[in-house]
């Protein structure tokens, strides 16, 4: 049971870093970004790449992987979604679609279709009152804590970040003051990637790594997005926590349908809560 | 409530008028019908009669969204879902239940269509992008349960064999018969979509993609003409899918793969969205595209990608909406009496 646990809060956390860029775009600029797949694919082959150059240095290999992805995202904010802010979300939603439909060739004409392994790169476990725990997962949940701390403080006490959760309110107000909500968003965006990088980086040691692995991830995310509500920032962490641990809980169970389970809860408060997004 | 009830106009009130054509729009429709069937025929010696019918079939799957996008303006990323759930449902009646062709088609449709009523009670709620992501979602559930979860009546990845036997003349290994078949399923399908985009509940699905508060203001109940039009489209893209059954005669779990949702979506803009010659003009533009790609470049998605970033920032109508826009342009230069190279 503790086992259980322990994987539904790495897995929330995980979900956590992808889900909450996704929400700040959407909240802030009713964009639904598909790209982010892109970001977190990147964000792990990158790291597979660095991984063989820095030989026993997960942490300088991730980080770099992390800091890659940052202009890359900055092309795709300026030169794609800035274009069609404003307009019908299903643009925006289609063109970003074709972003990570052109970035997944690419990341399959340069390193392959074949699924790579990595395997935990700290490989040791935890053992305490007869259980064995893998610290790397561990470590995943403490990174989350620190980054939800961390957001809170940036989205309360810094004035960047007071800036964005006031453009989540009223966008127009904000701009009537004369701030160019435009440019925060692009650094918000670039953030928002960066997190879904570094969530891909993180997740990939304990999972599988394709070059389609951003869309179910992405999917999760979005039932994240939609059961803790659009550009709530609280109500993402919250969500991303009880999905991950719906899915720990059901893997227990019957391993192949941990997926469908989060859908099926976002089925259930879809029906209870209706949205208008 | 208290307060006075309003009346609709009494020309929408019964339910049966909702669905009707004046008479003479009607003989328009046949005759367009008759236009698309000689267009589809005209493509036969062109290409050959397998790829043709396998065009038409893809074509009945590019109406089924537009109905949805380019008329209700509900962008669905998860079509494949009821395009699969045809193909299987027919695949697994026809080997377990009964082997005639009409009848597996039958039972396909029925399924996709109550798979979508089901599903639609949730999903025609949304809009927008939780829209699409919605049925993109449910759609990965699909893919899910065919792919895995009942591996032992699906066989997974394998793939199954269909069931189906000749019934009468109806025999799918026939070619022209074949061709004919999905011909008649074509036109069928077509003209009852033209008839009901042209009726009053055609309008009532524009109108709720222009502006649905409003269409709910006149008094009608949205939720229900979603829904309606959800169903109709799951059904229809099932249709497509048990015709792939039929004519295919094997199945896989790619038939419901979430990733494919994008080649419906392109055909549909790329020919225009909200127009069924488009639809058509698409699908076949789409397909033609697929065929000679496919077959020299191994990765050719990324082409898919940047012919929809093209669509989107400067192609919005598509090919048929670029022809209507040229044919225009090119008359009022020639009403003005100007050369139309000026």
């Amino acid at each position: 049971m503790i086992h259980t646990i322990v994987y539904g809060f790495t897995i929330g956390a995980i979900l956590y870093f992808i889900a909450i860029g996704l929400s700040v775009t959407f909240g802030m600029m009713r964009v639904i970004n598909f790209a982010h797949t892109l970001t977190y694919t990147l964000g792990v082959y990158m790291l597979i790449s660095l991984a063989a150059l820095f030989k026993g240095y997960f942490v300088i290999a991730a980080m770099i992987a992390v800091i890659v992805v940052i202009p890359i995202s900055y092309l795709i904010e300026r030169y794609i979604i800035r274009r069609l802010y404003g307009e019908s979300l299903d643009h925006t939603f289609i063109a970003t679609f074709a972003v990570a439909l052109i970035g997944v060739d690419t990341i399959k004409w340069i390193w392959g279709v074949s699924p790579y392994p990595l395997s935990d790169p700290i490989g040791k476990y935890l053992m305490f009152w007869g259980l064995t725990l893998p610290i790397y997962r561990i470590v995943i949940f403490m990174i989350a804590i620190l980054l939800f701390i961390g957001l809170e403080f940036f989205f309360r006490k810094t004035i960047v970040g007071k800036i964005v959760v006031a453009a989540l309110e009223d966008k127009d107000g904000v701009g009537c003051l004369g701030i160019d909500v435009d440019k925060y968003f692009s650094i918000v965006f670039m953030m928002g990637s960066a997190l879904a990088a570094l969530g891909g980086v993180l997740y990939a040691p304990i999972s599988s790594v394709h070059p389609y692995m951003g869309l179910s991830i992405l999917l999760l995310c979005f039932a994240v997005v939609i059961v803790g509500g659009m550009g709530n920032l609280r109500g993402t962490f919250v969500s991303a926590v009880t999905l991950g641990m719906v899915m720990a809980v059901t893997a227990r169970y019957w391993s192949q349908g941990a997926e469908t389970m989060v859908f099926i809860v976002m089925a259930i408060v879809l029906i209870f809560r209706p949205i208008d997004i | 409530m208290g307060g006075t009830k309003i009346e609709r106009p009494s020309s929408l009130n019964k339910n049966s008028d909702l669905f009707e054509v004046a008479p003479a729009k009607r003989t328009r429709v046949l005759l367009e019908t008759g236009l698309v069937m000689a267009a589809f025929l005209i493509l036969v010696p062109v290409l050959a009669i397998y790829r043709v019918t396998e065009f038409m079939i893809f074509c009945i799957f590019v109406l089924s969204f537009d109905l949805l996008y380019g008329y209700m303006g509900r962008l669905s990323f998860g079509q494949m879902l009821y395009l699969g759930t045809g193909v299987y449902v027919s695949t697994l009646f026809s080997l377990h239940v009964n082997p005639n062709p009409v009848l597996t088609m039958l039972a396909g449709v029925l399924g996709g269509a109550i798979v979508a009523g089901l599903l639609g009670l949730i999903i025609v709620r949304l809009a927008d992008a939780s829209f699409a992501l919605t049925n993109l979602a449910f759609n990965q559930v699909g893919f899910f349960l065919i792919g895995s979860a009942f591996q032992e009546v699906t066989h997974g990845e394998d793939g199954i064999s269909s069931g189906v036997e000749p019934w009468g003349f109806l025999d799918f290994a026939n070619e022209p018969v074949a061709f004919v078949f999905v011909l008649v399923c074509l036109l069928v399908t077509f003209y009852i979509l033209k008839v009901l985009t042209n009726s009053p509940y055609g309008i009532i699905i524009r109108s709720i993609k222009e502006d649905e508060s409003r269409v709910r203001f006149l008094g009608y109940s949205t939720f229900y003409y979603k829904w309606l039009t959800f169903v109709i489209a799951g059904g229809v893209a099932a249709l497509a899918g048990t015709l792939y059954t039929l004519y295919i005669q094997f199945v896989s779990p790619v038939s419901i793969h979430p990733l494919s949702n994008v080649e419906v979506i392109f055909a549909c803009l790329i020919g225009g969205a909200g127009n069924l010659y488009g639809a058509l003009a698409g699908g076949v533009f789409f397909m033609t595209l697929k065929d000679n790609l496919a077959t020299h470049i191994p990765e050719w998605e990324w082409i898919l990608g940047i012919l929809l970033l093209v669509i989107v920032f400067w192609l919005r109508r598509g090919l048929t909406g670029f022809a209507t826009f040229l044919i225009g342009f090119l008359r009022q230069k020639i009403a003005r009496g100007q050369p139309a190279e000026a």
